[in-house]
C-alpha cells in the first residue's frame, strides 16, 4: 500500500518508524509484513492536498481536518466500512462527526493537538513570550522559524492581528495580514520545511530560539539528556488546534488492508502509544489521562480531553478555508517580497 | 572550406528526397517536449485550464496583469534579486573555470583528459547530495564554524551570520556545482586552437602575455561565451540550491515557480511566471546562441 503520512506516524516495525516503542501499525505489520508499505510523506497541508490535484495516488491518506473537504469533493477520497473498523465505536462523537461528509465516514479521526511557538527559556526573555507577537520581536532576529506553511502562517498573523476568523478572512483583512508577514519576513534565519531535519536539529542546537511548533518538540525537550529548555506556549491570543484523519483512496486496490491498517491505528494500544511517544492527544476516547506516562504534560496539554479543541479562549482549531487560492497566492507574494 | 560553402552543403543535402523524413523524429520530439508542454502552460496562463475541480474555466490576462506591471508586485523583486544571483554567478564561474580550461588545454599534456575526468568526477554524485553536504560545511554547527571556533577565531557558538541561508551560501554553491561544466566547453576551444597562431605571434616578438591577450583570449572567446551560457540559463530557473542552502532573503524566483505548482493551488498564476521565465531564456538564446555553434568557423565569424 502506499500512504500518504506524516513523517515519525510510519507504521511499527517498518524502517522508517525510527521510535521503536511505538506499537501504532504493528498489527497489521505484524500480521502482513512491512515490506508492502510505502510511505510518501506530508511537508504540509497545502503540499499534500495539492499533489494529490496533481494525480498522485495514494492507498491511505493521513490529512488534517481543514483540507477533508477538499479531499471529497476532489473526488480523491471514498468512505470507510466503519463495520470493519472494531474500535471505530472507542472513537470520540465530535472528531468522528468532523470526519462525516454527506451522511458517510470519510475520515476516521486519530490525533489531535495544538501548534504554537516554542521558544527556548534560556535565551529569549519570558517578558517578551506571551503571544504571537514574539515572531515580530526584532531582538530576536535570525533567531526566529516560522513554518513553510502557508495557511498556518495566515490564521498566525490573523490572531495577532486581532482578526476574529482567521479562516476565513476578508480581502482588507487578508492583504494587511499579508503585508503582516512581509514585515516578519526578514527576522526568519530559515522557514523550516521538515520538522525532523530542519527544526529539531536547529532548535537544540541553539541555532533558533523561536519557531512555529506542535507540542511533540517540547516533549522531545523534555526527554532529551540533557533537557533542553524550552516552553510551548499558551498565548494571549490562544494556540491553534488541530485534529487529522485516515481517508481512503478512492481507487485503492487494497479496499480491506487498508481497513486493516487503519484498525492497527487505532486500537486503544496504538492510541496510548501516540500520546504516550508525542503527546498528542488521540481520538480514543478509552485512552485515560491515568494511562499517560508523563502526568504533568498530560494535565499542561489537557490531553486526555480532545473537546478542549472547542474552548475558544484557548485554542482556535484550524478548518476549511473558503478562499485557499487567495491565502496561498498571498503566501507566494510573501516569500517572494 | 568556408563557412559559406558550409551552409550551402548543408541546404543541399537537407533538400535531397527523402531527407524530410530524418527532421520527422526531433521535430516530433520537439513538439512533444517543448512546444506542447508551453502551449500547455499557455493555456493555464489565461485561465482556459485550471487545475481545481469545479472552478470554471474562461479567457482571462488577470493574472498577467497582475504579475506584469514591473515593481507591481513582490514577484518583481524576486525576479530582480534571482538575475542579479544568476548573473554574478555566471560571470565568477567563467572567470574562475578559465586557468582550469587554459591549464588543461595547455599545461596538462596527455594527463590532460584523465585531469579532466577527475574534474568532473563530482557529477557521478547526486547533485541533491552534493548541495546537502555543503549544508554539512556552512550550517551553523558545520565544519568551518567549529574549525573558527577550534582555532579560537570565534566565540564558541557564535556562527558567521552570513554562511548559510544567504544569497553568499546561494552563489557559492551554484558556483562549485557549476565550475567543472563551464570549463568543458573552453577546455574543447583552447584544446583545439591551431596553435601556430601563437607561435607566430612569439615570432613575431609578443611577449606569452600579449600573445595571451592579442591571440589566445580572443580566439576562445567562442568558448568563454557558450560557457557562459551554460551556466546562465539553467541559474535562471535555480530552484534546488536556494531551498536547501538559502533563506527567505535569498529564494530564487524558481522557487516561486515551484511553489505554485506544488503549495499553491494556483497553476494559473504559477504559469505566469514560468512563461515569463521562459521568455527571458528565450531572448539569452537569440543574444547568445550563435555562440554555442560547434562549428567554431561558424561562431568566430
Amino acid at each position: 500500500m502506499t500512504i500518504l503520512e506524516w513523517d515519525g506516524y510510519q507504521a511499527a516495525g517498518t524502517k522508517a518508524q525510527t521510535y521503536k516503542t511505538v506499537v501504532f501499525g504493528k498489527d497489521y505489520t505484524d500480521e502482513f509484513g512491512a515490506s508492502g508499505l510505502t510511505y510518501s510523506l506530508i511537508q504540509n497541508d497545502s503540499s499534500a492536498i495539492n499533489s494529490v490535484r496533481t494525480g498522485k495516488k495514494f492507498d491511505v491518506l493521513h490529512p488534517c481536518a481543514e483540507n477533508f473537504r477538499d479531499y471529497v469533493d476532489g473526488g480523491f477520497v471514498q468512505p470507510w466500512d466503519t463495520s470493519l473498523l472494531p474500535s471505530f465505536a472507542n472513537l470520540n462523537p465530535a472528531l468522528v462527526k468532523g470526519g462525516q461528509f454527506n451522511g458517510q465516514q470519510y475520515a476516521i479521526p486519530w490525533d489531535w493537538g495544538y501548534g504554537s511557538v516554542i521558544y527556548r527559556t534560556d535565551m529569549v526573555d519570558p517578558a517578551d513570550a506571551t503571544g504571537w507577537e514574539l515572531f515580530w520581536n526584532p531582538k530576536y532576529k535570525d533567531r526566529i522559524s516560522m513554518w513553510n506553511g502557508a495557511t498556518t502562517n495566515f490564521e498566525i498573523a490573523a490572531l495577532k492581528l486581532g482578526f476574529p476568523q482567521m479562516d476565513n478572512l476578508t480581502n482588507d483583512q487578508l492583504d494587511q495580514a499579508t503585508q503582516s508577514l512581509i514585515e516578519q519576513k526578514p527576522l526568519n534565519k530559515f522557514l523550516w520545511a521538515s520538522e525532523y531535519t530542519n527544526l529539531q536539529p536547529a532548535l537544540t542546537n541553539g541555532d533558533i530560539w523561536i519557531a512555529y511548533s506542535w507540542q511533540d518538540q517540547w516533549v522531545y525537550g523534555r526527554e532529551h539528556k540533557p533537557p533542553i529548555p524550552f516552553n510551548f506556549m499558551q498565548p494571549t491570543q490562544g494556540r491553534l488546534g488541530w485534529y487529522c484523519g485516515f481517508m481512503l483512496g478512492k481507487d485503492t486496490a487494497n479496499y480491506y488492508h487498508a481497513h486493516k491498517y487503519v484498525e492497527s491505528y487505532i486500537n486503544h494500544a496504538a492510541a496510548l502509544s501516540l500520546t504516550n511517544t508525542f503527546y498528542y492527544g488521540s481520538a480514543d476516547a478509552t485512552v485515560k489521562g491515568s494511562e499517560i506516562a508523563d502526568q504533568q504534560v498530560a494535565k499542561s496539554l489537557s490531553i486526555g480531553d480532545p473537546n478542549v479543541l472547542s474552548d475558544t479562549s484557548k485554542v482556535h482549531l484550524q478548518s476549511w478555508e473558503p478562499n485557499e487560492v487567495a491565502v496561498q497566492t498571498a503566501w507566494e507574494k510573501v516569500t517572494a517580497a | 572550406m568556408s563557412a559559406a560553402g558550409s551552409r550551402e552543403r548543408r541546404s543541399a543535402s537537407f533538400l535531397r528526397p527523402g531527407s524530410g523524413l530524418l527532421i520527422l523524429p526531433p521535430t516530433v520530439w520537439v513538439l512533444a517536449v517543448l512546444v506542447a508542454p508551453i502551449v500547455l502552460i499557455g493555456l493555464y496562463s489565461v485561465n482556459l485550464k485550471t487545475n481545481l475541480l469545479g472552478v470554471p474555466t474562461a479567457f482571462s490576462t488577470a493574472n498577467w496583469k497582475d504579475f506584469l506591471p514591473p515593481g507591481s508586485n513582490p514577484f518583481w523583486d524576486r525576479f530582480k534579486i534571482s538575475m542579479t544571483i544568476t548573473l554574478v554567478v555566471s560571470v565568477v564561474t567563467v572567470v574562475a573555470a578559465y586557468p582550469l580550461a587554459y591549464f588543461l588545454a595547455f599545461v596538462a599534456g596527455k594527463r590532460r583528459y584523465a585531469l579532466l575526468m577527475l574534474l568532473l568526477a563530482p557529477f557521478f554524485t547526486s547533485y541533491l547530495l552534493r548541495v546537502i553536504a555543503w549544508q554539512v560545511i556552512l550550517n551553523n554547527h558545520g565544519v568551518i564554524n567549529s574549525l573558527l571556533w577550534q582555532l579560537g577565531l570565534r566565540p564558541h557558538g557564535d556562527g558567521i551570520p552570513w554562511l548559510i541561508y544567504s544569497k553568499f551560501s546561494v552563489g557559492l554553491v551554484l558556483f562549485y556545482s557549476w565550475v567543472p561544466f563551464v570549463a568543458v566547453p573552453m577546455f574543447v576551444v583552447l584544446d583545439t586552437m591551431d596553435r601556430s597562431l601563437i607561435e607566430a605571434a612569439h615570432d613575431l616578438g609578443a611577449s606569452r602575455l600579449t600573445a595571451f591577450l592579442r591571440v589566445t583570449l580572443p580566439l576562445s572567446i567562442p568558448g568563454v561565451i557558450a560557457g557562459f551560457v551554460f551556466v546562465l540559463i539553467p541559474t535562471t530557473g535555480e530552484f534546488i540550491t536556494p531551498l536547501l542552502v538559502g533563506g527567505p532573503s535569498s529564494f530564487m524566483f524558481g522557487n516561486s515557480i515551484q511553489s505554485f505548482f506544488t503549495d499553491t493551488p494556483n497553476w494559473n498564476y504559477g504559469a505566469v511566471l514560468a512563461l515569463w521565465l521562459v521568455a527571458i531564456v528565450l531572448v539569452m538564446l537569440l543574444l547568445f546562441g550563435r555562440y554555442l555553434s560547434t562549428d567554431l568557423e561558424d561562431a568566430a565569424t
